[in-house]
Formats: C-alpha cells, structure tokens, sequence
C-alpha cells in the first residue's frame, strides 16, 4: 500500500512535469513528440497504479484517523478523495483527446508495443470533443498540482506542527539497527 | 612568293584547325552530366502546426541526374528520386509515425519523383525548373526556380531551390487543419561535371 502510493505520486509528479515541458518547454518537434510518446506511457503507468491503490484500498482497512479537529479530517478525506478521481479523470481524458485528435497519433507504450485508441465509436474525432478533453485534462492536471501541494502541506503540518507519526508512518519502515556491543 | 602562300594557309589551316577544336569541345560540352555530391545535397522540408513547434526534417536517400547545356539551357533537365522511407526528423519514433499511412505511408510509395520538363533561364544565376512531382502515387506539375552558382575556377556548381507544396493536393489530408497545408522544401545540391 505505502510503497503503491509513493510510486504512483512519483509517476504523476512526473508526468505534471513531462505535460508541463512538453507544451511550454520550447523544445523542437522531435524531442516534443518524444516527450508526448514518454507522458502517455507514463500515464497508462499512472492508471495502472492508480487502479492498484484503489483495489487495495477496497481490499484492506484503512488506517485509523489521527486525532485531529473534525474539519482537518474532512479536508484530508475529500482532498484524498478528490486526487483519486482527478487523476483517474485526467489519465481517461488524456487517452479521449489522443483519440478524438484531429490528428491521432497512435501510443507506443515505451516503444514496445501499441496501445490502442478509444474506438472511434465511442469517440469519434470530433474537434468540439477533443477540444473538450483538452480542457477537461488541463484543468484537471491543475487540479492535481493544487491539491499534492495541499496534500503535502498536510502531512508537513502533522510532522512539524503536530508532532503526531502520520507522516512517519508513510515513510518506508526502516531496518533496526543492531544494538551496540 | 611560294613560301609566302605556304605560310599564310599554314596560318589560316591553324586558325580553322583551333575553330573544330573549339567547335568540337563546345559540342562535348552540350547537356553535359554532372555528378551530384550527395554529401552536399540535402533535400529538406518544413511544416507548421498550431500549437505545435515546427517540424524540420530531411530525406537522407536518393538518387538524382542533373544534365546541363549551357548553351542551350532549355535542353538541360534533372530528376530526382528520393526515397520516402529515409525520412529524418531527429527521433526515430516521429520517422516511424511520418512512415505511416497517416503521412508518407512509405510501404505503399517508396519513391517521391520529381522529373523535369523544362529548364529556362531566367538570369546569369537563376533558371527555372518546370516538371513533375509525384508524391504518394499522385503526379502534379511543379515549378522552381533554382539559385546556380559556379564555386571556384574548377567544373563545379551549386544549387538552391525553395519552393512549398500544397500536401492536400497529393492526398496528404491528415491533421489538416491542425498541421498546415503548406509544405515548404528547400533543396541544395552541388555537382561536379563528370
């Protein structure tokens, strides 16, 4: 579970980055169309991870609350809450804009294989839909960087501010050390 | 006396003798074959996109003829043919996809032709190429002027030409509006007379 939230954190950290570069980075079109080749694949990363966490999640019992005041759990449920659909939002509407594309440029996932597009059935290549998903995946790729920063600064507040182990917690467990002779 | 007239037809033999030559030097020079430098030849395109920087690529084999007549500019011609699969954008992935049917679709047409019909001389350092270009199976008339320039004292010539195609017009649709219309294509080339 811990180490799934952290790889899937360092998967969209950096595909806020790849998005990030690939559009205002200035970049020439062969490294931009590398760079859109890379933030797809590591989307469909993301959304296997994603997907993962979520199973485990409904799978295995949730570690109790800290006792923190009702408002700040109710923050940290919804912005948690919230990470999850936005991301899960801004992977379908990354993979509905490569397919209703007015140009759709097929994912090759790492150069090893294809992954195909939304059949054309379900999105057709429309400008008024692709136009759409690409809103809809910009503002939730905003969305995601607002809220891991509030994220973040939540569990600094309970390491900093609180002194509590919620934070500590999530960190990997470390080996003991041997007892000195 | 006698001597007098020996050497005089000797003098005009000569002089008539340097003519042929000279005549005949000139007939070797007419549409003569010059040999293309591929090293110095790049056959290069751009095209834009919205929202997208713009694509530089070129095509890195072909095979080319160029044929000049120097007195008879008319009767020079050249013909490229450029193998559409060599194409180079600077990340093999983007190639591949350029190699699709979405663009180039190389499997179906490996060549991209351009055949003159007609070389006319439009001043001491330009001429005009009228002629054929057939891309993805469609042939449609094409016009260029090209720069020629003559490097150094030695039989050896430089070309430019730029020019823009409409890709529509050869069935190349996709992402238009996307991706322009408007390819732009500039060719340089140097050639040594063979």
């Amino acid at each position: 579970m811990i180490s799934l939230h952290w790889a899937a954190g360092a998967v969209i950290l950096a595909l806020l980055a790849i998005g990030w570069v690939m559009i205002h980075g200035g970049l020439d079109a062969a490294a931009t169309f590398d760079l859109y080749q890379r933030h797809k694949s590591w989307g469909f990363v993301a959304l296997v991870l994603t997907a993962g966490r979520l199973a485990a999640r409904w799978l295995s019992a949730s570690p109790p609350a800290p006792a923190s005041p009702r408002w700040e759990r109710r923050l940290a449920a919804l912005t948690q809450g919230a990470l999850y659909a936005l991301t899960i939002g801004a992977i379908l509407s990354g993979w509905l804009l490569v397919s209703a594309s007015p140009l759709p440029v097929p994912t090759r996932f790492f150069d090893l294989f294809v992954i195909p597009n939304i059949p054309p059935s379900i999105a057709p290549p429309a400008p008024s839909l692709f136009a759409a998903a690409v809103l809809g995946h910009k503002l939730a790729a905003w969305a995601i960087a607002l809220l891991v920063a509030l994220h973040a600064a939540g569990a600094l507040k309970h390491h900093f501010v609180n002194g509590d182990d919620v934070l500590k917690r999530m960190l990997p467990r470390r080996r003991r050390l041997a007892p000195r002779a | 006396m006698l001597e007098k007239i020996m050497k005089r037809a000797r003098i005009v033999l000569a002089i008539l003798g340097v003519g042929v030559l000279a005549h005949s030097c000139m007939a070797a020079l007419a549409a003569a074959n010059w040999r293309i430098d591929p090293a110095r030849t790049h056959i290069a395109f751009a095209i834009d996109s919205v929202g997208y920087p713009r694509t530089h690529g070129q095509f890195r084999q072909f095979q080319g003829r160029i044929s000049i007549d120097f007195a008879h500019p008319g009767k020079s011609s050249v013909a490229f043919h450029v193998k559409s699969g060599s194409v180079d954008v600077g990340s093999q992935s983007f190639d591949d996809y350029l190699r699709s049917v979405a663009f180039l679709d190389s499997e179906r047409f490996p060549s991209i032709d351009f055949v003159s019909n007609s070389v006319a001389k439009v001043d001491d350092h330009t001429v005009r190429v009228t002629g054929d270009l057939t891309l993805l199976g469609v042939t449609r008339p094409l016009t260029v002027d090209v720069a020629v320039e003559r490097e150094g004292s030695g039989g050896r010539l430089a070309f430019l030409a730029k020019t823009s195609i409409d890709r529509l017009a050869f069935g190349m649709n996709s992402g238009f509006p996307l991706v322009s219309r408007d390819v732009e294509l500039v060719i340089s080339s140097a050639a040594t007379e063979s």
